[in-house]
C-alpha cells in the first residue's frame, strides 16, 4: 500500500476516545439492591427505581438536558433493561403517563424505546409492529410539521437510532409480510386492509422530508465550497436536532437504496458528503460510521468496482480494530463486531475477485476468521459454493418494495412470495462464475514472463481458443472504474491488477509490477526511537 | 461508452432535474422518462441513470411494466458492457421477470460477451431470428458490439491472427479490411497488428515509494524543537 494512501484515522479516533468519559451510574446502588426483594411480589407495579429513572428522564427531555439525556439513554436505560426487563417488555407507556403528567411527547420518544425494546429481545406481534409504526408517524409528525421547528434536543446517538431502527424496523416488517405460509385469517386480512402501514413510500417519504426541511444538502455544499452557513441552514437547519436529522436520512436512504437494489441511486445520495474528510459528520456516532462504509462498500462491489469496495472496507476494519477497546463500553458492541465479520467475509470476496495488497493486519484478521473459506476461494472446484455461503453471510437482508399480492388468492394459498435475497444472490453468483479460472491462471502467469498459448492452455486444461477467451476476459475484468476525486460515483478506468499480459499471436508477454524497498517508515521508527534515547539520556544527565 | 457516473451531454434539462429530485417517484412521470429512452434508441447515445429510473419505477409500479421497455433498457446495456449497467439492471428487476423471455435471451447474449467468448456470441445472435426483433429497437446495436469487442481485443493483444479476429468481430473480407483500417490497425499476411497502447503492453513497473514533504513535517518540526 502505498503510503500517501494510509489510513489516516487519528482525528476519528478522537472523536471515539472523547465521547466515552468515565460515567458515574445515577442510579442508588441502595435502592436497587432493596428492591431485588420487594421485586418479587410486584407483578404489574413499577420498581421504584424504574420510576426514579423514568422522573430523571422525563426532567431531562424537558430541559433538554443533552449530556445528561446521553448517559440516561447510553447506561442508565440498558442497566435497568438488564436488571428489570431482560425478557418482558417495560411498563406500558399508559401505565407511566400518570408519572409524567400525560406529556405526549414524553411519551412518543418513550414509546419509540419501549417498541425498539421489544424487538431485540421480544418478538413483536403485528400490533406490535403497527402500533410502533403509528408511534414514529406520530414522533416525524411532531418533528417536521408542528408550527415551526422544535426545541426538542436529543443526544446524537439517539437521533441515530431513531433513524436507524426505523429503517431496521421497515425491513423486519417487510420479512414479515413475505412469510405468508403461518399467518392466521386475521392477520392476512390486517395486512391486506392496512397496506400503508410500513409502506415503501412513506418510509422514503419520512427520509426524503427530513433532508428537505433540515436543507442538510445546501448545509453541506456550504461547508464544502464556502458561503453563509446561516442562510443555508434556514429556520430549522439551524438546530442540531433537525441538522442531524437530516444528516442521518442521507446515510438512511444509502441503506434503503441498497436494501431494493439500486446501488448506483444509494452512492448518488452521498453526493454532498465527503468520506476522506477529517471531522465528517457520520464519524461522531460509531454505528452511522461503520454503516456509511459498509454500504458504501457493499454498493461499489455490486456494481463491480471492487478495487473501491476494498478501499471502503480497508478504512473501516482499520477504524475498527484501533478503537476496539472503546467499543465494549458501547452497548452497540455486538453489532459493531457483527457488521465487522460480515465486511471481512465481502473482503475476502472482492480481494479474490481483485487481487490486491491489503494493509497487513487486516489481512491478518481476515485470514484468521476465514481461512478455510479464503483458501478455497482460489480453487475452481470448490469456490462457488463458498462465494455464495459468504455472500450470503455478509450481504443486507433485501427487500421488495411492494409485499405479495395478498389480494390474489392463488398467491395466498400457496404462500409464495419474491425473495430479494435469492435473486440478488443468483445475478451476483452468475457474475462471479465468470471469474473461477483466474486465481488459476494468475498463478501460472506469475511464473513465467514469456509462454506460448498452447502450452499454457494444456496446463490449464483448456483448449487454446479458450485460452485466449480466457485472456481476454481477464484482462476485461482488470480494468475498472477507480475513484480518483469528486463524487463517489465518478471516477476513471485504471488497470488493478499487479499482472500485465499481452499476446502477441500465439505468445503471451507476462509482467509484473515490482514493489520497490519501503524505507519511509523505518527511517520514521528509527528516528522516533533515537529522539525516545536521547530524551531519556538528557532526563538521566539531568537527574 | 456511457458510464452511470457520467452524465451523457444529451441529457436534456428536465431528465436532470426529474432523476435528481424526488419527483423520479413519481408513477406519472414514467412517460417521459420511456419517452427519453426511445430518443436514446435511435440517436445511438445512452443514459444509464434515466433507464435505472424507469426500471425503479416499475420496481414499485408492477402495473406499469412495460415490457418492451425493459426489454430496449437490457439491449442498450449490452451495448456498453464492460460496464456493469446490465446487471444493475437485473438487480432492479424481480425474479420472475428474470426467469422469463425474452429476458432469459438477452441474459445469455450477456454471459457470452462477459466471457469474452465472442465467436459463440456471434453464432448464438445470428442462429435466432428472436435475436434480431429483440434488438430492432436500438440502433446500431451490432456496430456497439462490434466497438466494445474491438476494444478488448485491442487491449490484450499486440498483434492477431486475421482469422481469429474476424470470428470474434463477425466479420469477413472486405468488410473485415475496411474495420481494421477504421481502427487503424494494420494487417499483414493474415497478421493484425494493433498498436502499443497503455493496456496491451505488458510493462514491468516498479512501485516505489512515493513520500511527499507534507507527511514529514511532523518530524522535521520536531527535530527544530530539539
Amino acid at each position: 500500500m502505498n503510503y500517501e494512501e494510509d489510513i489516516d484515522i487519528t482525528n476519528e479516533v478522537d472523536m471515539v476516545v472523547s465521547a466515552y468519559p468515565v460515567q458515574d451510574d445515577d442510579l442508588d446502588e441502595e435502592l436497587l439492591a432493596a428492591d431485588q426483594s420487594a421485586q418479587q411480589y410486584q407483578e404489574v407495579q413499577i420498581p421504584e427505581v424504574v420510576k426514579k429513572f423514568i422522573l430523571l428522564f422525563h426532567r431531562s427531555v424537558l430541559e433538554n438536558n443533552v449530556y445528561e439525556l446521553q448517559s440516561i439513554y447510553e447506561h442508565s436505560f440498558n442497566k435497568l433493561t438488564e436488571k428489570f426487563y431482560a425478557n418482558e417488555s417495560w411498563p406500558e407507556p399508559e401505565g407511566i403517563s400518570s408519572l409524567v403528567n400525560d406529556d405526549q411527547v414524553f411519551l412518543t420518544l418513550y414509546r419509540e424505546l419501549y417498541y425498539r425494546h421489544i424487538y431485540s429481545r421480544l418478538t413483536p406481534t403485528i400490533e406490535h409492529r403497527f402500533h410502533s409504526y403509528e408511534n414514529y408517524c406520530d414522533l416525524f409528525n411532531y418533528i417536521l410539521n408542528s408550527e415551526g421547528p422544535v426545541a426538542l434536543e436529543l443526544p446524537n446517538q439517539w437521533l441515530w437510532d431513531i433513524i436507524d431502527e426505523f429503517i431496521y424496523q421497515f425491513q423486519s416488517f417487510c420479512n414479515y409480510r413475505n412469510r405468508i405460509k403461518n399467518k392466521t385469517k386475521e392477520e392476512l386480512a390486517l395486512l391486506r386492509d392496512n397496506s400503508q402501514i410500513w409502506s415503501c413510500y412513506s418510509v422514503l417519504n419520512v427520509l426524503y422530508s427530513l433532508i428537505q426541511k433540515s436543507r442538510i444538502t445546501e448545509q453541506l455544499l456550504v461547508s464544502k465550497n464556502g458561503g453563509d452557513m446561516v442562510e443555508a441552514a434556514g429556520e430549522y437547519g439551524s438546530r442540531p436536532l433537525y441538522k442531524m436529522l437530516g444528516y442521518f436520512s442521507i446515510v438512511g436512504l444509502l441503506r434503503v437504496h441498497c436494501l431494493l437494489g439500486d446501488f448506483t441511486l444509494a452512492l448518488k445520495m452521498m453526493d454532498n458528503i465527503e468520506l476522506n474528510k477529517k471531522q465528517a459528520l457520520f464519524a461522531r456516532v460509531t454505528a452511522c460510521h461503520v454503516t456509511t462504509y459498509y454500504y458504501v462498500g457493499f454498493a461499489y462491489m455490486m456494481m463491480r468496482r471492487y478495487a473501491d469496495a476494498i478501499k471502503a472496507f480497508s478504512h473501516i476494519l482499520t477504524f475498527i480494530n484501533r478503537t476496539k477497546q472503546y467499543h465494549t463500553r458501547s452497548y452497540q458492541h455486538d453489532q459493531i463486531n457483527k457488521k465487522g465479520d460480515q465486511m471481512y467475509a465481502l473482503l475476502a470476496i472482492c480481494v479474490t475477485l481483485c487481487p490486491t495488497r491489503l494493509d497487513e493486519n487486516i489481512h491478518s484478521q481476515m485470514r484468521e476468521k476465514y481461512a478455510e473459506q479464503s483458501n478455497k476461494l482460489t480453487k475452481p472446484e470448490e469456490a462457488l459454493q463458498v462465494f455464495e455461503e459468504l455472500f450470503l453471510f455478509a450481504c443486507p437482508k433485501f427487500i421488495s418494495p411492494n409485499g405479495p399480492n395478498l389480494e390474489d388468492p392463488e398467491v395466498v394459498e400457496q404462500g409464495v412470495a419474491f425473495e430479494p435475497v435469492q435473486h440478488y444472490t443468483k445475478i451476483f453468483m452468475a457474475e462471479v462464475q465468470h471469474s473461477i479460472l483466474l486465481p488459476t491462471l494468475r498463478s501460472y502467469l506469475k511464473l513465467y514472463t514469456t509462454m506460448g498459448n498452447a502450452k499454457l492452455a494444456s496446463f490449464l486444461e483448456i483448449e487454446p481458443e479458450q485460452l485466449r477467451t480466457l485472456l481476454m476476459m481477464a484482462k476485461m475484468r482488470s480494468r475498472q472504474i477507480k475513484w480518483v476525486e469528486g463524487t463517489l460515483l465518478e471516477g476513471e478506468y485504471q488497470g488493478t491488477s499487479d499482472l500485465d499480459f499481452c499476446l502477441k499471436q500465439d505468445m503471451i508477454h507476462v509482467s509484473e509490477a515490482k514493489i520497490g524497498r519501503r524505507y519511509g517508515d523505518w527511517f520514521l521508527r528509527n528516528i522516533n526511537k533515537f529522539q525516545d534515547i536521547l530524551g531519556g539520556l538528557e532526563l538521566s544527565s539531568r537527574a | 461508452m456511457a458510464r452511470v457516473s457520467n452524465t451523457p451531454a444529451s441529457r436534456p434539462e428536465v431528465i436532470q432535474s426529474l432523476i435528481d429530485g424526488v419527483d423520479r417517484y413519481n408513477p406519472d412521470n414514467v412517460s417521459i422518462l420511456e419517452e427519453y429512452l426511445a430518443t436514446q434508441c435511435t440517436n445511438k447515445e445512452c443514459d444509464a441513470m434515466a433507464n435505472l429510473a424507469i426500471l425503479k419505477l416499475y420496481q414499485f409500479n408492477a402495473h406499469l411494466t412495460n415490457d418492451q421497455v425493459v426489454n430496449n433498457i437490457l439491449v442498450k446495456a449490452l451495448t456498453t458492457l464492460p460496464e456493469p449497467d446490465f446487471n444493475l439492471c437485473l438487480y432492479l428487476l424481480n425474479e420472475q421477470m428474470v426467469t422469463e423471455e425474452p429476458v432469459v435471451r438477452l441474459i445469455a447474449l450477456q454471459d457470452l460477451i462477459e466471457q469474452a467468448r465472442f465467436a459463440d456470441f456471434w453464432k448464438l445472435y445470428e442462429g435466432d431470428d428472436i435475436y434480431k426483433e429483440l434488438t430492432a429497437e436500438v440502433l446500431g446495436f451490432e456496430d456497439s458490439i462490434r466497438a466494445n469487442i474491438a476494444g478488448a481485443v485491442a487491449m490484450t493483444f499486440q498483434s492477431i491472427e486475421a482469422d481469429n479476429l474476424g470470428a470474434y468481430l463477425h466479420l469477413k473480407g472486405q468488410a473485415l479490411a475496411d474495420f481494421i483500417k477504421a481502427q487503424g490497425w494494420t494487417e499483414s499476411n493474415g497478421v493484425v497488428a494493433i498498436p502499443v497502447n497503455k493496456d496491451n503492453e505488458a510493462k514491468t513497473t516498479v512501485l516505489t515509494e512515493n513520500i511527499k514533504f507534507e507527511q514529514l513535517t511532523k518530524v522535521i518540526g520536531h527535530s527544530n524543537d530539539a
